[in-house]
């Protein structure tokens, strides 16, 4: 079994933030030391997705349902990347709305910001966070949870990819015994879980959260999943490969714990605390390409891997 | 009598493996006899535990409570994969009054009796005792401030998260139906209605904060 993504790969295209240019091996975190940008970045965005007419082309988005002039703006970004960049999914990581959840919630919080997305018929697939009322979600229409409240799905894609949503705050053995039949019954290339608790964070308020750690991380060993995604501590953090695996907590999408990122744990691929963000990722074959974009219309990380085999 | 008999054997088995580790040294050929509801690694002539008898004695009380949510809740439209939040939002608040209306006079202890209440207190100190302890519980309080003044047959308060619930826990605790789970509220371990949004019953200080 090759680790193929240890060997990640980094376009320097994206190096610049902040008038730094940072070598292709430094941990690159936006901190509270560094101020952002009053105003969001005008003209095209710099986006450096090979964008290939085949691939599956996603976005990653959480902890964002506040409905606070942050959460639009960030889904102002996500519609102008679109434009640039036609992604047709967006999986949520949890957290989707924040305090009640009544019916002029679900459109305050969800359906207002991200209107021009969902005319665009760009699908979301959601996970529950702590915050999220299972009962109210799950049947939710537009989060196409179809009643569930764990279950995979296979994008409409020519790539071989299933996503597996899981409900991080109530890991049962039902749960669990389920997700380990599911990705041994996968034949997918890239099995790629989500759900709201991250393994691993260098959150100072949240952190690694060692039950879910504990569950799930020998599954992903056993069953080769490459990537994961993750919200909970609200900042953008890239994890140091761990076990040859990618850890990815996006937690930045209305919610922002500024300076929260603690340098010291020696987790931090890279990672930005300073602004409201959320990622895009596309798939071709073996290979996963990512950038992470932030309310300022700034590209702060990317770069891309090949999968676990 | 015979469901309460079936009840109680799964019960001793979900206690052998998570409690009382009697038979954790067991053979693996012996452990996977003990499956909850083959039966067949119980011998009709063994005592059965307080412990499992507190528990099976709580599935019980949760099932006579899931039954009157679930005859309350056929009375109502039902939801679809269609339904709007409006329609899930109105749904689950008629369910609230109903089973509100319906428990009037339901008060702490009644699902957990004080006997169940003494399991579930013995299997937390367990785990969070153990080499995960301080983890787990640091997880379970995170974002978890408790609620003041806590009472049965309420509304769970839509500002609060809800916790985390170590898988450890959710092993050695008894299965719950689809309707209901529990959760921790500060350190009183809940039972919550999922559909209706209420606190069926809870087990004070489950553990020390």
């Amino acid at each position: 079994m090759s680790t193929d993504v240890s060997a990640l790969k980094r376009t320097s295209v994206a190096c610049l933030v902040l008038g730094l240019v940072l070598s292709l091996d430094a941990r690159r975190v936006v901190t509270d030391a560094q101020p952002a940008q009053s105003q969001p970045a005008a003209g095209a965005l710099p986006l450096t997705m090979p964008n290939k007419e085949d691939s599956l082309k996603f976005a990653v988005l959480g902890d964002f349902g506040t409905g606070s002039k942050e959460q639009y703006q960030l889904a102002e970004q996500m519609k102008r990347v679109h434009e640039q960049y036609p992604y047709n999914l967006v999986i949520l990581v949890g957290d989707n709305l924040y305090g009640s959840e009544r019916p002029q919630d679900f459109k305050k919080k969800f359906e207002d910001p991200y209107k021009p997305l969902l005319d665009a018929d760009v699908k979301f697939f959601a996970s529950l966070g702590n915050h999220d009322d299972p009962q109210e979600q799950r049947n939710y229409k537009l989060f196409n949870m179809d009643g569930k409240r764990y279950y995979s799905f296979k994008p409409d894609s020519k790539q071989s990819v299933r996503f597996f949503v899981l409900e991080s705050s109530y890991l049962s053995p039902d749960q669990v015994a389920w997700f380990e039949k599911e990705l041994k019954d996968s034949n997918s290339d890239w099995k790629i879980p989500y759900f709201h608790h991250p393994p691993y964070s260098s959150g100072e308020r949240h952190g690694s959260d060692p039950q879910t750690r504990n569950a799930l991380e020998p599954l992903f060993l056993k069953y080769n999943v490459s990537v994961v995604f993750t919200g909970h501590d609200h900042f953008y953090e890239r994890v140091k490969p761990q076990k040859g695996i990618v850890y990815f907590v996006v937690g930045s999408g209305g919610q922002l714990r500024k300076g929260n990122i603690d340098t010291k744990t020696g987790l931090t691929a890279a990672g930005n605390d300073r602004d409201q963000s959320f990622m895009i990722a596309e798939i071709n074959g073996d290979e996963m390409w990512f950038n992470a974009i932030s309310r300022q219309g700034r590209v702060f990380d990317s770069g891309s891997f090949t999968r676990r085999k | 009598m015979a469901s309460r008999g079936r009840l109680i054997v799964i019960v001793t088995a979900l206690l052998c493996a998570s409690i009382a580790c009697t038979r954790s040294s067991a053979p693996a050929d012996d452990s996977k006899a003990a499956v909850p509801g083959t039966g067949s690694s119980t011998p009709p002539s063994q005592p059965v535990n307080e412990d499992a008898k507190a528990l099976a004695g709580f599935l019980e009380r949760v099932n006579q409570y899931v039954t009157l949510h679930q005859k309350l809740e056929n009375t109502l439209p039902k939801l679809s994969k269609e339904s709007t939040p409006q329609q899930v939002d109105t749904h689950q608040r008629a369910l609230t009054k109903l089973i509100q209306d319906a428990r009037q006079d339901a008060k702490q202890g009644d699902i957990f009796t004080p006997e169940a209440q003494a399991v579930v207190k013995k299997l937390v100190t367990k785990i969070f005792s153990g080499p995960d302890g301080a983890g787990l519980r640091a997880s379970v309080m995170d974002e978890n401030p408790g609620v003041p003044n806590m009472k049965v047959n309420s509304r769970y308060p839509d500002e609060i998260p809800v916790s985390t619930i170590p898988p450890q826990l959710l092993e050695g605790l008894p299965k719950l139906p689809e309707e209901m789970e529990y959760r921790f509220v500060g350190n009183d371990l809940i039972l919550m209605d999922t559909h209706a949004h209420i606190i069926a019953d809870f087990v004070p200080d489950t553990f020390t904060k």
